[in-house]
């Protein structure tokens, strides 16, 4: 009986809770941005002096909200008021539907590398034309092209040029899904870390909605309506197109917005300062939009 | 007074078979020259010399002494590459170097311990001996980073400098002038162990290198001839050949012959990564990257498969050679088990790029070029890089070039406003259509309908649920055309005997969307789609 007495408390001390499952320690009490040590030499210092005195966990928090409040802009006005100055920097941000997209992103392309930043386009459809790029302004020089084949593929390019440095990287669906399996939403949670870490802007271009809730921002893209110049049996010169774009999330603004852009022919621009009608199209280049918010959008 | 190192490798043999496969440096290895009973061990490591295992016993004795005993056989590939890491790690203290074979090297380096800093904490002021010695630690160095245990002697002849790198207590520097006296005390053997005269020399009762040195040189001629006359110079520390130095070599290379046959890839992907490893730290010391790596594969039984890589951008990054290679011997396999590789590597000069305070950040040069690689390697070739526009007309003229980015402004730049440009989208390759015409005013064609003839892809309609995506419809382009406009015509090379001339039109249809349509001789295309 002694021995079961034994045995049985020898079980009992076995069952019993080990070390590790003790309540751990108190948490460290972690800094605040402003120590003591920094208060104490604050309050020593002249106030002109200690203004400017900043601790390193201050610079670091200046330095993120930095980082958060940078943007890239596109260079089109009425959008980058949608958008809040711009693309956000270390953030994906999404168009998509089955607007001028395209003229979008070879705005955006102009505008980074006319500053001197490298970008990368990874171009799924395959339909980049360089002739028109340049005209438009993109420093061809500071331009990766890749052409991916497959969905897989275009995600892995964007993946491996953010983390490499460049400063923008625009994934371009086309006007349809590139063919292969559609990869996993983690892929896209992957993407946007990647922005993130390295800083990088990730504009992600496509038809239908892609990025779900990773992107900063959606724009939605509303099919065009082309304008043309000449009416009746006059012959037709193609004046541009004219597309309604909507912001459909945000992160930080509120979502809704509305407003309209209008993009030329190249071929309208050069016709028209022969024939003195191009700059009367150039005036009204963004200038016919206006930016809608919900609530105007009841009133009228 | 010119001065010269030697760099010495000890058993040479077998520390270029263990730099590669350095697992086995704390076993007790043989190397053996030889096949079946003519197999001998002609180097051993410690471990195995401490067991009886000594040069010139049979591979049989050897096993007999030690059967645990891991005998490789001489690999002459290994040794080559071996010789060359000591020759480029001897480049990198002087541009002229002699190749003296078998692990040894000559250099000249005279005034270049001028260039190395007092790294040993010598409180007194440095003399020309002390500089010398901080040169050859640091030479040691430098062979220990090309896992080659070499030794370090410097004198002012090949042969003083070859005797002293050959003393066990390395580096060994002879004072200037005093060459005679370092040798003087040495066994006659140092001279030229593998010569005869040597011998001979002894019988006469000469012992050491000085007993020779004070004999009449005239004397020694007469009884031993030329040679006896070499000896005789180099007994007194004159060098009776100067120094030869090799030109540079193009080109890198690393390799190795394998014990048994790979037939997987796995297994050989691992040991090319170890002499890819070698290969980079190699071009590393030199300042160099790979643009082309070349690679052979010796087959079993017989037979080499010789394969090319080219690289986008120089790098030195072993995972992305390896990558390409792996992409390269998994599209082509080698067809029969491989028994022996090398390994060429083509130098360039690694880009390099000055980082900016206040622009915008560089990418880095490594960086991109191995990202550029492994791009190429899974996308193929062409279709990474930067476009290019090319001279002409023809609206679908692109090009597509290596990717260098110039450096980036010093200051940020405020960007420009766009000019708000419609892009179109370029179908690559045009896609053939059928066209319907009506009469226009003057010679003018209008286009009334399009239909392609072979399907094509155009937007499916936008899915219900979000983050949904389906696969474009197969829809044909086509419809009625509801405002045509052109046509404008180009032509180029009007001068050849089949110019391309081409009428393009602008039509909107009826049902949506823009194109770009053009007619070439009797055919048409639609080449572009007006972004929609």
């Amino acid at each position: 009986m002694a021995v079961l007495a034994r045995r049985l408390a020898t079980q009992f001390q076995l069952l019993e809770a080990p070390s590790i499952l003790k309540p751990a320690s108190s948490p460290q009490i972690v800094e605040s941005g402003e120590g003591e040590a920094i208060r104490n030499l604050r309050a020593t210092l002249e106030a002109s002096i200690a203004s400017k005195l900043t601790s390193g966990s201050e610079l670091v928090r200046a330095v993120a909200r930095q980082r958060r409040e940078e943007v890239l802009p596109t260079t089109i006005p009425l959008l980058d008021a949608l958008l809040g100055g711009g693309l956000a920097r270390g953030k994906m941000t999404e168009i998509a539907g089955r607007g001028t997209r395209f003229s979008i992103v070879i705005a955006t392309l102009a505008a980074a590398t006319s500053i001197g930043e490298a970008a990368a386009l990874i171009d799924a459809s395959d339909s980049f034309d360089p002739q028109l790029a340049e005209s438009a302004g993109v420093d061809l020089r500071r331009l990766l092209w890749v052409r991916p084949q497959t969905m897989k593929e275009t995600v892995t390019a964007a993946e491996m040029t953010g983390a490499t440095g460049f400063q923008l990287v625009i994934i371009d669906m086309g006007s349809r899904r590139p063919p292969g399996r559609r990869v996993p939403d983690a892929a896209w949670v992957r993407l946007a870390r990647v922005a993130e870490s390295h800083g990088a802007t990730i504009l992600v271009s496509a038809p239908y909605a892609l990025t779900g809730t990773t992107s900063e921002a959606m724009i939605l893209a509303h099919a065009p309506r082309p304008r043309w110049l000449g009416r009746g049996n006059a012959p037709r010169v193609l004046a541009g197109v004219e597309t309604k774009l909507k912001l459909e999330k945000h992160r930080r603004l509120r979502p809704g917005q509305t407003t309209t852009v209008f993009f030329q022919c190249e071929e309208a621009i050069r016709g028209g300062r022969e024939s003195g009608v191009g700059s009367r199209i150039s005036e009204d280049v963004f200038s016919d939009a206006r930016l809608a918010t919900p609530d105007t959008r009841k009133a009228s | 007074m010119t001065r010269l190192a030697c760099f010495y490798v000890p058993m040479f043999v077998l520390a270029a078979r263990l730099r590669s496969e350095p697992d086995l440096l704390n076993e007790a290895v043989g190397i053996v020259e030889g096949n079946g009973s003519n197999a001998h061990i002609v180097a051993a490591t410690r471990r195995a010399r401490k067991k009886g295992i000594q040069p010139g016993l049979s591979l049989s004795q050897a096993r007999s002494l030690l059967p645990k005993l891991i005998a490789r056989g001489r690999d002459a590939e290994c040794e080559r590459t071996a010789q060359e890491a000591l020759l480029e790690v001897a480049e990198t203290f002087s541009p002229r170097v002699e190749d003296a074979g078998e692990g040894v090297v000559f250099l000249d380096v005279t005034g270049m311990e001028r260039h190395f800093a007092d790294d040993f904490g010598s409180a007194d002021a440095p003399s020309a001996s002390d500089a010398e010695l901080r040169l050859a630690r640091a030479a040691l160095r430098a062979c220990d980073a090309v896992s080659l245990p070499a030794r370090v002697g410097i004198a002012a002849s090949k042969l003083a400098a070859r005797v002293a790198a050959e003393l066990p207590k390395s580096p060994t520097v002879v004072a200037a002038g005093e060459e005679a006296t370092f040798l003087a005390p040495l066994p006659l053997t140092r001279l030229s162990p593998e010569l005869e005269a040597a011998a001979m020399l002894q019988r006469f009762g000469l012992i050491s290198i000085g007993d020779l040195a004070k004999l009449p040189e005239s004397e020694i001629a007469s009884r031993l001839g030329e040679v006896g006359r070499e000896l005789h110079w180099a007994a007194r520390g004159i060098d009776p050949r100067p120094l030869m130095p090799r030109p540079l070599p193009p080109e890198f290379r690393e390799g190795m012959e394998l014990e048994w046959p790979l037939v997987a890839l796995e297994p050989f992907l691992f040991i090319a990564n170890a002499a890819l490893d070698r290969l980079s730290k190699r071009m590393e010391i030199q300042g160099f990257a790979c643009k082309r790596l070349e690679f052979t594969l010796t087959l079993d039984p017989e037979g080499y498969d010789a394969r090319g890589i080219d690289l986008p951008a120089p790098t030195r990054d072993v995972k992305t050679m390896l990558t390409l290679m792996r992409l390269d011997l998994e599209k082509t396999p080698p067809g029969a088990p491989v028994v022996g590789f090398s390994f060429v590597a083509h130098p360039d000069r690694p880009r390099r790029a000055q980082l900016s305070l206040f622009g915008p950040s560089a990418v880095s040069p490594e960086k991109l070029a191995t990202t550029i690689a492994k791009l190429v390697s899974i996308l193929g070739d062409g279709r990474v890089g930067m476009p290019m526009t090319v001279d002409g007309h023809l609206p679908e003229r692109y090009a597509i070039n290596v990717f260098s980015p110039p450096p980036p402004p010093d200051m940020k730049r405020t960007p420009a406003r766009a000019r708000g440009l419609l892009a179109v989208r370029t179908f690559r390759p045009p896609i053939p259509i059928e066209v319907t015409t009506r009469e226009a005013d003057g010679d003018d064609v209008q286009i009334a309908s399009i239909r392609s003839i072979a399907d094509s892809e155009t937007p499916s309609p936008m899915p219900n649920s979000r983050n949904r995506v389906e696969a474009g419809a197969k829809v044909e382009i086509g419809g009625t055309v509801r405002i045509c406009s052109g046509p404008w015509r180009i032509e180029e090379g009007w001068w050849s005997d089949r110019p391309d001339i081409r009428e393009y039109w602008d039509v909107e249809l009826e049902r949506g969307g823009v194109y770009r349509v053009f007619r070439g001789g009797a055919e048409w295309f639609v080449d572009a789609r007006y972004e929609m």
